[in-house]
């Protein structure tokens, strides 16, 4: 069974996120072991820096999602299954970076969709407690794996169907963002897909930084922050940092 | 002590109880073992049950994996070997980080 990661990158206007890429990249080589594809377009992917042994899908984003007021190029996710060229995929946001093998294993279950529904934030401030913005427990599409077969293709279906009625969902969910997110939109289409009952998930709690927290120094083992005049850091911990700014460390 | 030392005492214990809370939660993360294409959390609930059900010689038998599926176990003294493994790796570390908090805070 082939398995491997894929990733998504496009750069913005104001965020160079193939520099995140390329540091997401060396540890999933370092840590992981698995081979990579990268969907990207043509103009990212002529700033990046030669990662060695890498495949490359070239798309054209879609356009017009914005995070707080900035392009945010994020909603093609919903194509995963179908531009993977592998058996078993685990899909990352490329700001997640794997400092440890952990997610590696899960690519060796039997299960064909596992997603993470919770966040842990490192900061100690329990900032990601999502129910409250919502009717509707939210997961996080930052990782998740997912087998090829008849379940994880009608879960994408279903991404793709709440992808294009989302004003709908978002509505009928109350969900405080009125923009796209693909944690709504894979929190919805598993609920959906499962009868409205229990899915199955990674018992595990995505490491977060918040995007208050200012990234001082980046290594191969870890990552130090800035947090309200206090300096912390972490290693061997597998972190999602949610400020772009760490394209610049 | 002046309060600006009672200050600087309690920022510092506040540091240590994130850090020492995040330590914890790294090896919590690590707990987290797959087998025989289920998966588990190497602790002690899961060590003790496998280690109580592999002796009561009922062969195999079935345990709940973290999504509450059923899993027939047919190897419990590899399975054991694997958990006992993988929480020591984990509990250990966590041990040499509070052994280090524990100097931060004299």
């Amino acid at each position: 069974m082939k398995k491997g990661v894929l990733l998504f990158c496009f750069d913005t206007a104001e965020v160079r996120y193939h520099k995140i890429l390329e540091r997401c990249v060396g540890l999933v080589k370092k840590n992981l072991k698995l081979e990579i594809t990268v969907i990207t377009n043509f103009e990212t992917y002529k700033k990046m820096k030669p990662m060695g042994f890498v495949n490359y899908k070239f798309i054209d984003p879609e356009l017009g999602n914005t995070k707080l007021g900035k392009e945010w190029n994020n909603v093609d996710r919903h194509l995963a299954y179908d531009l993977s060229p592998y058996d078993v995929t685990l899909v990352m946001d490329i700001d997640y970076f794997p400092f440890t093998d952990n997610l590696r294993q899960f690519l060796d279950t039997g299960y064909d969709f596992l997603i993470s529904k919770e966040a842990y934030d490192l900061t100690g401030r329990q900032s990601f407690d999502q129910r409250r913005w919502s009717m509707i427990d939210m997961v996080w599409a930052t990782v998740f794996v997912f087998k090829k077969g008849k379940k994880a293709k009608r879960i994408f279906d279903m991404v793709k169907y709440v992808k294009q009625n989302y004003r709908y969902f978002n509505d009928m969910y109350r969900i405080y963002s009125k923009n796209f997110r693909n944690d709504y939109a894979f929190a919805i289409a598993l609920q959906q897909a499962n009868g409205f009952l229990h899915y199955d998930t990674l018992p595990i709690r995505l490491p977060t930084l918040p995007t208050d927290c200012s990234i001082l120094e980046f290594t191969d083992r870890g990552v130090a922050w800035r947090y309200n005049n206090e300096i912390s850091y972490t290693q061997d911990q597998d972190v999602h940092v949610l400020n772009k700014e760490v394209a610049d460390v | 002590m002046d309060i600006s030392e009672l200050k600087k005492k309690s920022d510092l214990s506040y540091d240590i109880a994130i850090a020492k809370r995040n330590a914890l939660e790294k090896a919590q993360s690590r707990l987290v073992v797959v087998y025989n294409e289920s998966v588990f959390r190497a602790d002690a609930e899961t060590i003790n049950l496998v280690k109580t059900l592999g002796e009561s010689n009922t062969s195999p038998f079935y345990i709940l994996d973290t999504n509450q599926n059923p899993v027939e176990i047919t190897a419990p003294d590899e399975f054991l070997k694997i958990l006992i493994q993988r929480n020591q790796e984990a509990i250990s570390s966590y041990h040499q980080m509070s052994k280090t908090f524990a100097r931060r805070g004299d």
